[in-house]
């Protein structure tokens, strides 16, 4: 119905991982020789080889990010891509913005394409934030005209007026990030693809930067792509969503579905992670994840977690900031469908550097069946969000109900046990009652 | 080719020379002075080394001048060729975010330097035309000047970019070539005569030196500006036909490759 702007059609991208080296020279011209010489026939002896490929799997260093994937898109149209690290979001945003090309399958594209793969590409520290403004523009595809007729608009966007002749590199991490994605905002590209940028900056940065993509989208007519962990802008955003596994697409649709099915197969996985290489844990320099678990205290030998089942929530991590300062944890529940069940923070505390362990209880008799997630918020001096851990965890809730009650669903995201007293109020003639209320009127 | 494209992204190269020229002399104290204190300088060393104690001939010409403009135009061509032979290496984290055509950024390589080298004959006019009037030690012919320089000035330019693009595709494959490179670059300087004249290599080999296609340019530069002896046309036309080659190649090689390195680097 709507034109078609992206077609996708089996895309696979392999790619040849490590192994640089002495062995290189040899490899190449090896393969050189074969393609030369061999072509046609199947050299016997050789390692299996797919449309001039190695098949999947034949080696550890070999492979494919991306196998079979046919997707389209049509004008207008918002999609969101799911899927765990490594799941191929990324080298298929690349290839639709032609940064790579799949090594087999076809993409075509049609319209101006502007991807934010990560916010302030080529930003040069020794320029001021108006120079760069300009820098950044351009290698994303802007002209000079439509970036002075858009400049003002673009300072005022990232609030840095009074520092805008000041060199970046002059900057603060938060500065240059909102001064990267005011322009990045003001991009009009009929095709925007958008690689997780929403995971930095404070938290009212990010709900104008997601308000203005929202605008892009509706008012504009954009198409965009849009790759997130934050199932709650996705869900907010996007008409369609994509989940990746391994290279493949594993659903496509209606994103509200496909993200409960996507948060309800990575669940086991998230019941429990520690972090045992520092480097590569989640966080960033004020904040290092080490553990999060919840423990669930089961009532019986079963261990599913039911309605009546106390969670306990605990982590640890590690905190980096030197000088004093007040750190509150925030705990988030949600619905697996986006909705915040609850917002609940520890007390100020301060705190040097150093391991830090913490725990949240809630409560058996508290939540309905269903499935939920957790993310945790580390909050400096009441203002500053030094990090934000999301769906870090998350669990299913099966029912439980003593026998001779209610059958039906329960309705509602809570299922508390507030106390709801019937008694039996004092016998009087139904006839008199009636009479009491008409005089009292 | 798509030249559409390129056209399209013209503010860019030109923003990235803007970048080139600022962020480089951004926290020095001479500034953009050092664009006339390079070539100063090492004239002057020259002159000392192969001048004064190698005792190396000039062809008649007055020192200063003699190796100003091979010092000057050696500069513009290894500037261009370094700076265009790493693209892919230096530009890893642009290249990877987002697209554009990546031909741009060597081409704003070779813009900033030309701007660099116009600077620089500006320095070397300024002494020319103090010999011409203070020693009239200079016999220029100015028709062929005129004509010949911009000719020059694109011969030195095609060269390091031609061979900058061939090289870049490898560099980003092989990272040993790094250092092969830079050391072939400061013999290939020798190669070229900067600190002699054509007219000192011997008979035999002379032929030789005129295929250098800088050779060509430096020669002609000095006979049309100094002694206002005839042009080795045939050399030059050589070089000109070699430098387009080598621009042509370049460029294929640079367009066939430039996604595909990409995901090797």
């Amino acid at each position: 119905m709507s034109e078609i702007i992206i077609s996708a059609e089996n895309i696979s991208k392999y790619y040849r991982l490590g192994t640089m080296g002495s062995g290189r020279l040899k490899e190449d011209f090896r393969n050189w020789f074969d393609k030369r010489f061999y072509t046609g026939r199947q050299p016997a002896g050789r390692r299996s080889v797919e449309n001039g490929y190695p098949s999947p799997g034949t080696d550890a260093s070999e492979l494919w990010a991306l196998k079979d994937i046919s997707f389209e898109v049509s004008r207008g149209e918002v999609m969101g891509f799911i899927g765990r690290n490594g799941a191929g979001k990324s080298t298929l945003l690349k290839i639709v913005s032609r940064i790579t090309m799949p090594t087999t399958g076809h993409i075509r594209g049609r319209g101006r394409v502007a991807s934010l793969l990560e916010v302030g590409t080529g930003f040069h520290g020794e320029l001021t934030g108006r120079e760069n403004i300009f820098l950044n523009g351009n290698i994303l595809g802007m002209k000079k005209k439509e970036i002075e007729a858009k400049f003002d608009e673009i300072v005022d966007f990232s609030g840095i007026e009074s520092f805008i002749d000041t060199p970046v590199k002059r900057y603060s991490s938060g500065m240059y990030v909102r001064l990267a994605f005011a322009v990045a905002a003001h991009l009009e590209p009929e095709i925007l693809i958008i690689d997780e940028v929403l995971a930095v900056g404070d938290s009212e940065f990010q709900r104008k930067c997601l308000g203005k993509m929202k605008e892009v989208s509706t008012q504009k007519g954009k198409t965009v792509l849009f790759v997130s962990h934050n199932m709650q802008a996705l869900k907010n955003l996007c008409q369609r969503a994509i989940v990746l596994q391994k290279g493949r697409i594993v659903a496509m649709g209606d994103p509200a579905s496909v993200i409960a099915g996507y948060l309800r197969q990575e669940k086991t996985q998230f019941l429990v992670s520690e972090f045992t290489d520092p480097m590569h844990a989640p966080g960033n320099e004020y904040i290092r994840m080490k553990k999060v678990e919840l423990v669930p205290e089961y009532p019986d030998a079963a261990e599913i977690i039911d309605t009546r089942t106390p969670l306990l929530i605990r982590f640890e991590f590690s905190y980096l900031v030197e000088d004093p300062g007040d750190l509150i944890v925030g705990v988030h529940l949600f619905h697996i469908t986006g909705d915040c069940i609850f917002d609940t923070a520890s007390g100020k505390v301060s705190f040097g550097e150093g391991l830090i362990k913490g725990e949240c209880l809630i409560p058996g008799n508290f939540l309905n069946d269903g499935s939920y997630y957790i993310s945790i918020v580390f909050v400096r001096n009441t203002t500053i969000r030094l990090f934000y851990f999301e769906s870090c965890l998350s669990f299913d809730v099966e029912d439980y109900r003593e026998s001779g009650s209610w059958y039906g669903k329960w309705i509602g995201h809570v299922r508390p046990l507030f106390p709801v007293r019937l008694s039996r109020g004092e016998n009087v003639d139904p006839s008199n009652d009636l009479s009491r209320n008409s005089s009292s009127r | 080719m798509n030249l559409s494209e390129l056209w399209h992204y013209k503010d860019l190269l030109l923003r990235f020379v803007r970048r080139d020229l600022i962020a480089n002399y951004q926290q020095t104290i001479l500034g953009p002075i050092w664009i006339f204190l390079q070539p100063l300088l090492t004239t002057f060393v020259y002159y000392l080394v192969f001048g004064k104690i190698a005792k190396v001939k000039t062809d008649g010409i007055s020192p200063l001048l003699f190796y100003l403009p091979g010092v000057i135009i050696w500069t513009f061509f290894s500037e261009c060729l370094n700076g265009t032979m790493y693209t892919f290496l230096s530009n890893t984290h642009i290249f990877n975010k987002v697209y554009f055509p990546r031909l741009i950024v060597p081409l704003s390589i070779v813009v900033s330097q030309s701007v660099r080298f116009g600077i620089q004959l500006l320095l070397f006019f300024a002494v020319f035309v103090f010999h011409l009037f203070a020693y009239h030690d200079v016999n220029p012919s100015i028709l062929p000047m005129l004509l010949l320089l911009p000719l020059l000035v694109c011969v030195t330019a095609a060269f390091g970019l031609g061979s900058g693009l061939l090289i870049s595709v490898f560099t980003a494959r092989y990272r040993d070539l790094d250092y092969a490179l830079q050391f072939l670059l400061r013999l290939f300087m020798y190669a070229a005569p900067i600190v002699y004249p054509v007219s000192m290599v011997p008979e035999k080999y002379r032929f030789l030196c005129w295929l250098n296609p800088l050779t060509p340019v430096i020669e002609t530069f000095r006979s049309v500006f100094f002694t206002g002896k005839p042009v080795e046309v045939q050399y030059l036309l050589i070089s000109v036909a070699s430098v387009s080659l080598l621009l042509l190649a370049g460029m294929v090689l640079f367009k066939k490759r430039e996604v595909q390195v990409m995901d090797i680097i």
